[in-house]
């Protein structure tokens, strides 16, 4: 049994070991010819394997940015005046027939008016249909003026759709719950007492909808992705009030309660798979506060601990965190 | 010993491979240099870009939500003027009025709610001790003595960095800016007075003071533009400052002056990193939009 699990993990590894593909730097023409020929050998791209016979070097050249470098056999100006290794150049077909050589002033051909069809927005840089999203957060409290709510999360979705997500969320606050100094001077002051609440824990199904998605220039130089999604869900709330009135005599248990959300996220994309999160969510309860008058007959009963109204309570929250895609990579249904 | 050799040998073995796994799931591929060549050599990362900003004026009636207010909220009715330079860079005046649209937090309400009801009592009962106590800090009616925001006006530089554009349900096309701005807000207040004999007489409000406080004020806004000439605006502000929000003498004394001294002075004037939203509807004149090349 166990070594079934030790196989099991060494296949998973060299399943996972990556394969390199490392193609030289471009020194000049040639180097750039035979990079780019190699790549086309085993890419299958018919307009770079007609530029030479040269051989592939394996699985290696199939993978990464290599074989991209094929496609730009046409555009640029390597393979028509470089020596392949092992095959024919330009100068040869020119020699055969002199009226099929090519004569391209590249001058002129730089000069010329480009006019390339433009979408408003093209092929989707990252395509989020059956895949994964693992995106843990950091979360900050917006509306709560007394006690900060400050913790980590993690949300974990599957997209339907390209647009439609469904997932869960969760986040814990226990230790990080922060009672503002503003409190006590209010009690100091005015001689009056705010109920505060502390957060443990909360869980929760999620539904979320990318409404928007476009891409900005950056100082008209860089260019990056981003969309924007609304999401929204139910669950759960562990909290409990922090004994202000009574803290003598109150301790107060985490009670689990229901909690329904809703808010706005944005994200930028770094590459096809990790992107940076922002993200306002209202999380929506009824919350039971402390009770504000003390039991005179018996203030260790807890029965009179508890406000007997309960108070509906938004906690409006600011999520920065990282998104990742899984799997890392995809495939396009259309060409671009 | 045996079963513990193989046991730390399993998981030895089994601790490299995950780790192998793990960094094995980054796939490196190093590709050549490209050397860009032909038409493109040198074009542009975005040619005919709409330039809504670059010599433009910028009109924009503004509505400004304070956030995260521990008495009063207040709306703030304004706009911003601006210039804009180049398509990146734009030099212009934010403010707004906000005197007209004030509410009271539901913190104000409660404190209000005990401090009539032991007025009540001191007026029955001169010696009361909670009245007595909170004398200094609460005047007849809380609401009466809360600072706030009357005016703002901040000349500011707004940095353009980010241009682009949106699909908004897949069928709706925007142009979009994203935008930082900072600049020096001139802020008109009304606080409660300085005072050194400060207690209440239960009947008269305490006497209020309007003053200009000089703060930094920085932040992040987004442009969408729906045609040539004009576009949504939205802002999240930053705007720390220091003053008295709720009337109270809450520092001055002790040895770190951080007790109440029974005075209301500009001690008593905390720390506030004030945060505000605003939505704008921006007019860029004139009104047709140049392109780049």
């Amino acid at each position: 049994m166990k070594k079934t699990g030790v196989g099991l993990l060494v296949a998973t590894a060299l399943w996972l070991v990556p394969n390199y593909g490392w193609a030289q730097k471009a020194k000049g023409k040639a180097a750039a010819s035979a990079s780019v020929s190699a790549s086309a050998d085993t890419s299958g791209d018919a307009d770079a394997s007609a530029s030479g016979d040269a051989t592939g070097t394996g699985d290696s050249t199939a993978t990464g940015d290599a074989s991209a470098g094929g496609e730009s056999t046409p555009g640029g100006d390597a393979t028509p005046g470089g020596e392949v290794p092992g095959g024919e150049g330009l100068e040869d077909i020119c020699k055969i027939d002199p009226t099929a050589c090519p004569n391209l002033d590249m001058d002129k051909e730089a000069a010329r008016k480009f006019k390339e069809p433009l979408y408003a927005v093209q092929q989707i840089f990252a395509l989020r249909v059956r895949r994964f999203e693992l995106a843990p957060f950091w979360s900050f409290s917006l509306n709560d003026q007394f006690i900060e709510h400050p913790g980590p999360g993690l949300g974990f979705n599957y997209y339907i759709s390209n647009v439609l997500f469904v997932g869960l969320n969760g986040e814990y606050f226990q230790p990080f719950n922060q009672d503002q100094s503003f409190n006590a001077q209010v009690r100091r002051a005015a001689r009056v007492a705010v109920p505060l609440t502390e957060y443990q824990w909360m869980a929760g199904l999620q539904v979320g909808y990318v409404f928007a998605y476009g891409k900005f220039a950056a100082l008209s130089d860089f260019i990056f992705q981003y969309d924007a999604y609304l999401v929204g869900g139910v669950g759960a709330l562990s909290d409990r009030p922090i004994a202000v009135v009574d803290p003598d005599n109150r301790n107060f248990n985490w009670k689990v309660g229901v909690q329904g959300n809703a808010g706005v996220g944005l994200r930028v994309w770094f590459n096809r798979w990790l992107a940076v999160t922002a993200e306002l969510r209202d999380y929506m309860f009824n919350d039971k506060l402390e009770n504000l008058t003390i039991s005179a007959t018996d203030p260790k009963d807890p029965s009179h601990w508890y406000d007997s109204n309960s108070h509906f309570t938004n906690n409006v929250q600011a999520q920065v965190g990282v998104s990742i895609f899984i799997p890392f990579s995809f495939d396009y249904r259309l060409p671009k | 010993m045996k079963t513990n050799t193989r046991k730390l040998t399993t998981h030895l073995l089994s601790a490299f491979l995950v780790a192998a796994a793990t960094f094995g799931l980054t796939k490196p591929a190093n590709a050549q240099e490209i050397l860009l060549t032909g038409p493109l050599a040198g074009a542009p990362a975005v040619r005919k870009l709409r330039l809504h900003r670059q010599g433009r004026f910028e009109i924009s009636p503004a509505v400004t939500f304070t956030i995260l207010d521990e008495y009063r909220r207040t709306i703030i009715l304004g706009g911003k003027l601006g210039y804009n330079f180049t398509d990146w860079l734009e030099l212009g005046v934010w403010g707004g009025y906000g005197k007209l649209i004030q509410s009271d937090t539901y913190l104000t309400d409660q404190i209000q709610a005990q401090n009539k009801i032991r007025i009540g009592r001191a007026l029955q009962d001169p010696l009361d001790t909670e009245r007595r106590l909170t004398a200094v800090n609460l005047g007849p009616q809380f609401d009466k003595q809360l600072g706030s925001i009357d005016w703002i006006l901040a000349p500011q530089v707004s940095w353009i960095p980010l241009r682009g554009k949106l699909a908004l349900f897949q069928s709706i096309y925007l142009d979009s800016d994203l935008y930082l701005f900072g600049g020096l807000a001139f802020v008109g207040l009304t606080e409660r007075a300085d005072c050194t004999d400060c207690g209440s007489d239960n009947h008269t409000p305490f006497p209020m003071h309007s003053r200009v406080a000089y703060a930094p004020t920085f932040g992040i806004g987004l442009s969408f533009y729906a045609n040539e000439w004009s576009a949504l605006g939205f802002e999240w502000r930053f705007l720390p400052m220091s003053w008295n929000t709720g009337g109270f003498d809450t520092a001055g004394g002790g040895k770190d002056g951080e007790f109440p001294d029974n005075k209301i002075s500009s001690a008593d004037q905390r720390f506030h990193f004030q945060q505000m939203l605003t939505i704008s509807f921006n007019m860029n004149l004139p009104a047709k939009v140049r392109l780049s090349e």
